[in-house]
């Protein structure tokens, strides 16, 4: 905190920065490339990558155990109404969710997993609120008074359903639900808007947030306002070195084709977050490719005709953004037909296609 | 996975790591459980006893029953201190308010009654009946009128989140003195939702419905059922950050039923008066009318709520000499809000009460008369309890007579005490010092440095008799250049210093503020009003000679006389001032069982306040073994092992290269050290960082070329998670790039 130091650590962060960057120039830039490596068969790579042994595997459960000893740590912050950000390398959520499961029992546990690439927040909101009601109807007729009649909270707006989690100005710190969020800095939940819901929903006076956050620039993330007054959180470094399992299944692996194929399993996990009718274009786009797989894609108008022919959309419009859905999750490319047509296509290969397919039916 | 539940933990739900659950967006882990009996709230985390009862007393036989009686009590402590922690913080943050509202409340006023003024001139062309208002074409009336009256609020404070609860008491304030208000944020003006947005939140707020369509038509109606008699004052806390072409439609729209509904805008500003005219298009900037109201700096903010929490009573909670001064450092230096500043109290408030075992007993600082409380709380104690306070090292240091409860109870209130007069004597010196502009927080964390302490100890032989009441008395008091004990220009010093300079009205004054400040001790107060007697006698001979140098026009002998004596009064409250602080001014840290109600642990705080994942996930990655405390690793110093962790290996290569990473090099490398003891010499190494062969087994791992490819893979997906690279890009293929350079 004194000033030296803080100027010393500038200090030294500039002249790292300035020796890697001399480091970069200078020596001669090394022109190897990743086709150099005798890179094994993809499918190869991806089932020894699956099957990879964790090192240390005593010695990470020892670590993970050890922070046992701050359970109650964390439930007496939690108590007093701050929220807990949990940070450190490795994955965080066996620990996380083994301290909701068994220090929250009191209280409902609501799990969101940040790291997947869309989520709606909304509906996780409504589920919080659903499992909030629970608890107050359970603790009212402990009590004795009952609560009045409720609509249902999927028809409210996300204003009434904060109200409600806010609940009465009177303080309560012993009723509340605690949502879990692995990975706030995740993909799906990286934007303003999505952080600004949850920061208001942090600060419902029913609500505790456990988080967790892998990224470094993660603090990025929020203002001052939120910060201080939304998030409140007691920051806790807590490196397990956990595999990042299930939150590194979303990235290509490095060493195959740049990086740039969908497998088939994320393709079905994007499908499965978007609405039906969606499914169902690309279901038509793929049944397309299966037969016609000679060409290179289907063009644009075909499409539609199709589409409109099952009444999956109404316009060219509606169309479009799916399209653009699938474009943003690398779910279809475009590529110049022959004839000069833009035409789709789905960069997978024909098993891969139907084993998506298999799996959104 | 890593092991779910630990070995010894209870068989709760069972963390079986689920696929399914764990590729759902969101998933209810589990319901809560109603809380049967109050006991059941301790969870599985076993109250960590710091509360230790003396294991000589009771044979074998009786050490299961203590056992129990121990865990019991250990839990009933726990429950006594949450009760503790709200009652205290609760105090403290009413307290925190109070004081803020004092501060605006004249501004508040000022606000209210323009915006009388205001309100009366939009009626003075007359108050248009229900069926006008209703109506949906405008009025005929006095164009000048279709102004709306916008005060603009400046904050003096770039961080507009210290001033999120002003505009909240505004609002308050305002809807007590009979106004409709209604608060909105920059948030309600986003360009995504349009004007639509802003006008359906302004609906929900005031009409408490929330409208298909928003029209401003359900407003006016709304407006003529709650009696169309008093202003509609819309609250933008923050009107930089509003999106402004939604704003100026915002400001249109209300201009054209200013007359119907009569709004008056409030607008909160960091910068300057520049920022309407920045924000906003020129016509809509013609339909404000505005007025300008200045609130306070946050430095004054900062003066009076430390002024109130710290100082003017004791709540059971107060922070040591290094927590005081990492709390003013960072908000001086890092944050400059005085949100921060409260969070930052609350979470070592929190950390104090969970840690500090006896810290129950703080409530009874908050009691009228804390004497008999804590005699009648003591008798109960366990003698576990009395022997763990005895052992607090403050009371270690003073060792104490006896270890009675009843010692125990004076102890605490001598504490109370000392604090009490402590907390005067800052004040004091706080009133000096403002003379000089100092921050009362500056003065706040030199009075707690326990090494004034000290050397307060080594002046004590200059004590003063006890025949003290007379000032004279106070002429032997040493007055050198220095202070003797207070460090040369410490603030301290400085307030002192800065009392002889003090020409005779202020001087009057300071005393007379003296006088309020020192209430609780009767010794300063006599002697205050001494000085206080010598000065007005001296006040009437100036006069006397102010009149008779009037008429000789030049500064009479009597006049440089009476000057000289005007000095001797200031040598003198001087002298009392050094006094004070030498007799009073102990830190709290010197004195016995402070431990209860001081926070002392800075570095817990700073941890639990700032994260710093940039510079601690490197350190994971770099110092992997010292985490992981593995036999095979631990023993290598600082040379690369196969055994160690691959994300770690492939980091710690990293840090080798320049901003750009070969991702060939790398794998090669990586590569080199994953195979080590095996191929040893075989591999072309390019850049192996470590050239000791070690003899380690290789962990048992298959070193085929796919899974040597595949632990490549996946301790960069690993190093990508952490945001540390970044990825190859299309023109630049083959290379990834170093996003953080050192620590």
């Amino acid at each position: 905190m004194d000033l030296m130091d803080g100027d010393e650590e500038e200090f030294g962060f500039s002249r790292n920065y300035f020796l890697a960057k001399e480091l970069g120039g200078s020596a001669k830039k090394s022109t190897s490339k990743i086709s150099d490596i005798n890179v094994v068969d993809e499918q190869d790579l991806r089932a020894a990558a699956s099957k990879l042994a964790p090192k240390h595997e005593r010695e990470m459960t020892s670590l993970l155990n050890s922070y046992e000893s701050l359970y109650s740590k964390w439930t007496f912050e939690l108590r007093c109404g701050f929220s807990l950000l949990m940070y450190g390398y490795g994955s965080k959520r066996a620990l996380i969710e083994d301290f909701a499961s068994t220090a929250l029992i009191d209280s409902g546990v609501v799990v969101i997993n940040g790291y997947l690439q869309s989520i709606n927040i909304k509906q996780a909101v409504v589920t919080i609120a659903e499992t909030l009601r629970e608890q107050l109807k359970t603790k009212r007729s402990l009590t004795g008074n009952m609560s009045k009649v409720h609509q249902p909270f999927s028809s409210l707006s996300m204003d009434d359903l904060l109200a409600f989690l806010e609940g009465s100005k009177t303080k309560d710190n012993d009723c509340f639900v605690c949502v879990v969020i692995h990975n706030i800095d995740g993909p799906a939940l990286r934007d303003c808007e999505s952080q600004q819901s949850l920061a208001r929903m942090a600060s419902c006076s029913h609500i505790r947030m456990v988080a967790s956050i892998d990224n470094v620039n993660a603090p990025l993330l929020w203002d001052k306002k939120m910060v201080h007054t939304q998030f409140s959180w007691c920051w806790y470094h807590v490196p397990t070195f956990a595999p990042y399992k299930v939150e590194g299944i979303f990235f290509p692996l490095v060493l195959i084709n740049d990086g740039k194929t969908q497998s088939a399993k994320t393709a079905a996990i994007v499908l499965q977050s978007l609405t039906p009718n969606a499914q169902s274009v690309f279901k038509v786009l793929a049944e397309y490719q299966l037969s016609h797989s000679e060409e290179g894609g289907m063009p644009v108008s075909g499409l539609y005709t199709i589409c409109r022919e099952r009444f999956l959309v109404s316009s060219q419009i509606t169309l479009n953004s799916y399209l653009t859905e699938f474009k943003d999750h690398e779910l279809v490319k475009t590529r110049r037909h022959a004839d000069g047509h833009d035409c789709f296509y789905i960069p997978l290969a024909s098993e891969e296609l139907e084993k998506v397919l298999q799996e959104i039916a | 996975m890593a092991p779910s539940a630990t070995p010894d933990s209870p068989p709760a739900t069972p963390i079986s790591d689920n696929e399914e659950n764990s590729l759902q967006p969101f998933f209810v882990l589990h319901k809560g459980v109603p809380q049967i009996s109050e006991r059941k709230a301790s969870g599985p985390g076993k109250t960590r006893r710091k509360i230790c009862l003396s294991p000589t007393s009771p044979t074998a036989a009786e050490k299961s029953k203590v056992d129990v009686v121990d865990e019991e009590d250990g839990h009933q402590y726990k429950q006594l201190r949450i009760e503790a922690f709200d009652l205290v913080w609760s105090r403290i943050e009413n307290t925190i308010k109070d004081v803020l509202r004092e501060i605006n409340i004249s501004v508040f006023d000022e606000i209210h009654s323009w915006l009388r003024q205001c309100f009366s001139t939009i009626r003075s062309s007359g108050t248009p009946g229900v069926s006008e208002i209703t109506r949906s074409y405008p009025l005929f009336t006095d164009l000048t009128c279709r102004q709306i009256f916008t005060g603009l609020v400046f904050t003096r404070n770039v961080e507009f989140v210290d001033d999120l609860l002003t505009f909240q008491e505004l609002g308050e304030h305002l809807k007590s003195c009979g106004c409709h208000v209604c608060n909105l944020s920059s948030l309600d003006f986003s360009t995504k939702n349009g004007l639509g947005g802003c006008l359906r939140s302004l609906l929900r707020r005031l009409v408490m419905v929330t409208p298909e369509t928003a029209d401003i038509a359900i407003l006016a109606s709304w407006y003529c059922e709650e009696g169309n008699c008093s202003p509609l004052v819309v609250i933008i806390d923050d009107m930089e950050r509003c999106s402004g072409s939604v704003l100026a439609e915002f400001i249109m729209l209300l201009s054209e039923w200013v007359i119907k509904i009569p709004v008056i805008l409030i607008m909160g500003i960091t910068t300057t008066i520049d920022a309407p005219r920045s924000l906003l298009p020129s016509n809509a900037l013609q339909k404000l009318c505005p007025c300008k109201f200045t609130l306070g700096s946050p430095a004054e903010r900062m003066d009076s709520i430390v002024e109130a929490v710290l100082l003017k009573s004791c709540f059971g909670f107060t922070v040591g000499y290094k927590v005081a001064n990492f709390l003013r450092n960072y908000f001086l230096k890092q944050d400059g809000t005085v949100t921060s500043f409260i969070r930052a109290l609350k979470i070592a408030c929190a950390k104090h009460f969970y840690m500090e075992p006896l810290s129950f007993m703080a409530r009874g600082f908050l009691e009228d008369d804390s004497q008999s409380f804590w005699s009648a709380k003591c008798v109960h104690l366990p003698e576990g309890v009395l022997k763990c306070a005895f052992d607090l090292p403050s009371c270690e240091k003073n060792k104490m007579a006896e270890e009675t409860s009843e010692n125990l109870a004076n102890g605490l209130s001598d504490l109370k005490n000392s604090v009490k007069n402590w907390a005067s004597v800052v004040l004091c010196l706080y009133e000096a010092g403002k003379f000089q502009n100092m921050l009362l927080l500056d003065i706040l964390c030199e009075a707690l440095d326990p090494a004034l302490c000290n050397s307060n100890a080594l002046d004590n032989h200059v004590e003063i008799g006890n025949d003290s009441a007379k000032p004279s008395s106070l002429d032997h008091y040493p007055l050198g250049g220095q202070y003797a004990g207070l460090r040369k220009g410490s603030f301290i010093s400085q307030a002192v210093s800065r009392v002889r300079d003090l020409p005779l009205v202020p001087l009057s004054q300071l005393l007379k503020n003296w006088r309020k400040q020192s209430k609780e001790i009767t010794e300063l107060q006599d002697k205050v009003k001494e000085l206080q007697s010598m000065l007005k006698h001296e006040e009437n001979g100036k006069s006397l000679t102010r009149a008779a140098a009037d008429t000789l026009k030049r500064p009479s002998r009597s006049a440089w006389n009476m000057e000289k004596d005007t000095k001797t009064v200031n040598d003198k409250a001087a002298r009392l001032m050094l006094y004070m602080v030498r007799k009073y001014l102990k830190p709290i840290e010197c004195v016995p069982f402070h431990e209860i109600i001081c926070f002392k642990l800075v570095d817990i705080l700073q941890s639990t306040l700032i994260g710093d994942p940039r510079r601690r996930i490197q350190l994971d990655l770099l110092n992997s073994r010292n985490y992981l405390q593995c036999n095979c690793c631990s023993k290598s110093g600082d040379a690369i092992l196969p055994s160690m962790h691959d994300t770690s290996i492939l980091y710690t290569l990293a840090q080798e290269h320049g901003d750009l990473i070969n991702l060939h090099d790398w794998f090669q490398s990586f590569k080199t050290i994953v195979l080590q003891p095996i191929t040893k010499g075989k591999q072309k190494v390019k850049k192996s960082p470590s050239s000791k062969k070690g003899k380690y087994m290789n962990d048992s791992q298959d070193t085929s070329e796919a899974l040597i490819q595949a632990r490549f893979c996946r301790a960069l997906t690993e190093l990508r998670i952490t945001g540390l690279f970044r990825m190859p890009s299309k023109r630049r293929p083959d290379f990834v790039q170093r996003v953080a350079f050192g620590l």
